[in-house]
């Protein structure tokens, strides 16, 4: 499942993804309308963080109203603004925190993966990633941590 | 609504001695003329406080602001600004900070919070979505800057969505260069508007906010920021601020030999490589943390793990390292980081109390101070224990800190026997680490500065390193090679005049000198089209460029009302008179009569007394200000 990730490492706080997602998504210029929200902790510790797309949503399990649905093609997680009644049950079933309600419209919003923000963070600290390849880096670079290993004991031509 | 996008359109009134706050609208006209920020401090406070205002008294009026760009979008909007009469200068006070705390008082509803007389018990005020209320801060008195942001955030809830603006032990014991801190590691430092806000009783302004902020034009805006932001990270100097921050600075000015080394003795410092960018980036940078919307992230997170001065928090600018460090002739980078966390947690400006010290330590190697002065601490040339030691003593005024609490100008005249020589301060405000003599611009807009001794009032750097490109855009290329070469004193009045117009516009639309000063990427007309597109005034950049000459014109005249006159305009006797002994200034002075009235000229000031002409005022839409020039009648 595809999600917007943010290296804790990379993130500065700067809060600029915030405000362009709020701006775009929502033609207001307050962080508290986007879709994502970076988090600081001390001593640090600067994250966003966003929906993970779940493959089985618990926010979709408890909405009443079935207003969210994960769509199976694109593997996102959508909120029907027509059919949600604001109660806030998806917003205290969601283990990441990352659904809210929209402070004006009380209908919950969250991160669908527009990507607006991904080439406008300037440490480059977003991108989307997936839990499959998440582990198939953390396996390369296992990987190659042997290599000096490897190359003693095999043949690499113009060596 | 308000008629201009950017505003909250409100501002909180608070009255300390009644315990009520009021929410008032903005004044249109005044958003005009004046912006915001720095420009809104420069009229309210004309026309609310005058020479008769005691700094420390009730009758003293606390500004704390932000401008129209604050919380937007544009590169570096996370500025706000602090502004009342000194207590440290006796006259014009201003100082800034960035953070997230600016923005969010704008998310909450307001652009500026007008605070006067005093509360009769420790209060904070909470501000959340255009409502405010007194709240009691008896349980947060005494409590230092780190300890208060706990205590505070325990009590609005939420986590760290509220942001905190707040005074340490500093303000509270009433040190005379006492900090207003913000976001923890944030400091509107200098002129002690901590020191303010402690006579008034006021422990902490804490924010929360889901407002706003409106855009004139939506439509056109997105492209436009990206524009901008692509411009920023394109600039070459936007990696290595990153990278180092400003730390890397002390290695720089140690090669221009401007590095002011034990009190100005001289500006080499054979330390510098220990206390400079390098090591800091290498052994104690945790990561480059950002304010908001901030593309540089020059902020250093850094971290001593252990030993006596281990810490973790926000790391020092170079004028920490300089003044803390080579005006003291110390060489221990971790007893420097300490004491700067120190400094911040008791909330305490880093120049006043490096550079006090540095006074201090100059008059116990002449004798002027001996240990019995000093209650026994040897103030011996680079002994770091007792310069940590003392950041203690003064925040709680214990001891010979009592003394230095006052600042280098008054310790100095209690103490006498010429130890008033040594001070290096402009108008009672000690200088922070920048050497005239070895860059004459800098020489001048310090003398020039409304706040006392500033090297960012008028903020000229560039000449520091020769910025031909931007110096061409700017001032235009018939006045190269002069205006470029730092020890030239030619057309430095013209630098500094100009540089004084822009910086107060970028003070007032609230955004960073990083960025428009230095590196110079935006100018007026980047400026302009964000403010334009933000607010929907459509200035135009002859307007703009006003504006900026108009604030620069008021401070002078509250200044003017003070008794500032062009015999204040000066420097300390060491950089007028004794030459510059070692690195490339040797031999140098700061030639200041010279560039004092070419500056004056430009800014269309009589000559002799350094006063605005009536002319000058009167083309500025100053004309409320002439009744206060010397030998005029008063209505």
């Amino acid at each position: 499942m595809p999600y917007l990730y943010c290296d804790a490492m990379k993130c500065t706080g700067c809060r600029i993804c915030e405000l362009y997602c709020a701006f775009i998504r929502e033609h207001a210029l307050n962080p508290k309308k986007a879709r994502l929200r970076v988090e600081r902790r001390e001593p640090a510790f600067d994250k966003a963080i966003a929906c993970r797309q779940c493959a089985d949503p618990p926010c979709a399990k408890v909405c009443p109203t079935d207003a969210i649905v994960r769509n199976p093609k694109t593997e996102i997680v959508l909120v029907d603004e027509k059919k949600c009644i604001g109660c806030g049950a998806c917003v205290e079933a969601c283990p990441f925190g990352a659904i809210w309600l929209h402070p004006d419209r009380k209908k919950a919003i969250k991160c669908d993966l527009c990507k607006q923000c991904i080439p406008r963070c300037p440490t480059g600290a977003l991108w989307v990633e997936t839990s499959e390849g998440s582990a198939a880096k953390r396996r390369l670079r296992l990987v190659e941590s042997w290599r000096p290993v490897m190359l003693e004991r095999i043949q690499v031509p113009g060596k | 609504m308000f008629k201009y996008g950017g505003y909250a359109g409100q501002i909180l009134d608070v009255d300390l001695t009644r315990g009520k706050s009021v929410a008032k609208p903005f004044d249109e006209n005044l958003a005009r003329e004046y912006l915001g920020g720095a420009g809104f401090c420069s009229r309210v406070l004309y026309d609310e406080i005058g020479p008769r205002t005691r700094p420390l008294g009730p009758e003293n009026v606390l500004v704390i602001t932000t401008g129209p760009l604050t919380g937007t979008l544009f590169p570096q909007a996370s500025r706000h600004v602090v502004a009342a009469k000194s207590p440290l200068t006796d006259i014009w006070g201003e100082a800034h900070a960035a953070g997230h705390w600016g923005p969010e008082l704008k998310f909450a509803g307001f652009d500026a919070i007008i605070v006067r007389g005093r509360s009769p018990k420790p209060v904070y005020i909470w501000v959340e979505d255009g409502k405010a209320e007194l709240r009691s801060a008896r349980h947060l008195w005494g409590k230092d800057v780190y300890e208060t942001d706990a205590a505070l955030r325990e009590e609005v809830g939420d986590g760290w969505s509220a942001k905190m603006l707040y005074i340490g032990q500093a303000g509270e014991n009433l040190v005379r260069f006492a900090a207003v801190m913000n976001d923890l590691d944030r400091a509107s430092a200098r002129t002690g508007m901590g020191t303010v806000m402690g006579s008034k009783r006021l422990k902490a302004v804490a924010v929360r906010g889901s407002k706003d902020i409106p855009i004139a034009d939506e439509k056109k805006y997105v492209k436009l920021m990206d524009e901008l932001h692509a411009k920023m990270l394109a600039d070459p100097f936007t990696q290595g601020r990153a990278d180092y921050g400003t730390p890397s600075l002390v290695e720089l000015m140690n090669e221009i030999g401007r590095l002011p080394t034990r009190n100005y003795q001289t500006g080499v410092f054979e330390h510098a490589e220990a206390i400079g960018g390098k090591i800091i980036r290498q052994r104690y940078l945790v990561k480059p943390r950002a304010d908001f919307a901030c593309l540089q992230r020059c902020g250093r997170y850094t971290c001593v793990p252990e030993g006596p001065y281990a810490y973790i928090g926000g790391g020092p600018e170079y004028e920490t390292l300089s003044c803390v460090g080579s005006k003291c002739s110390i060489g221990n980078i971790k007893s420097i980081l300490y004491a700067h966390h120190l400094c911040n947690r008791y909330g305490m400006d880093t120049c006043s109390f490096g550079s006090t010290i540095a006074w201090a330590m100059e008059c116990y190697e002449r004798g002027i101070l001996t240990k019995k002065d000093t209650g026994g601490l040897d103030l011996t040339w680079g002994n770091h224990e007792a310069m940590v030691e003392l950041v203690r003593m003064i925040a709680f005024r214990e001891g010979f800190g009592d003394l230095l609490a006052e600042g280098s100008y008054r310790a100095a005249r209690k103490v006498g026997k010429g130890a008033e020589k040594y001070v290096m301060a402009i108008k009672k405000q000690e200088l922070a680490g920048q050497d005239g003599r070895a860059q004459k611009s800098m020489g001048l807009g310090n003398a020039t500065a409304a706040r006392g001794a500033d090297h960012l009032y008028a903020f000229p750097v560039l000449d520091e390193v020769g910025f031909e490109k931007a110096i061409k855009e700017r001032f235009s290329a018939r006045y190269l090679p002069e205006i470029g070469q730092k020890l030239n004193p030619k057309y430095k009045g013209l630098m500094v005049k100009e540089c004084e117009d822009f910086a107060v516009v970028v003070e007032s639309v609230g955004i960073c000198k990083y960025g428009t000063m230095i590196p110079p990427t935006f100018y007026y007309r980047d400026v302009l089209r964000a403010l334009n597109a933000t607010t929907g005034m459509k200035l135009t950049e002859r307007e703009l460029r006003r504006i900026g000459e108009r604030i620069v014109n008021l401070n002078r005249m509250f200044n003017v009302r003070h008794g500032i006159r062009r015999k204040d305009d000066t420097l300390p006797e060491r950089l007028l008179k004794e030459p510059s002994p070692d690195g490339p200034p040797k031999g140098h002075v700061v030639e200041l009569d010279y560039m004092l009235d070419d500056y004056y000229r430009l800014r269309g000031w009589d000559l002799k007394t350094g006063l605005p002409t009536l002319k000058k005022l009167r083309s500025l839409g100053l004309g409320f200000t002439v009744k206060h020039l010397p030998g005029r009648r008063r209505k």
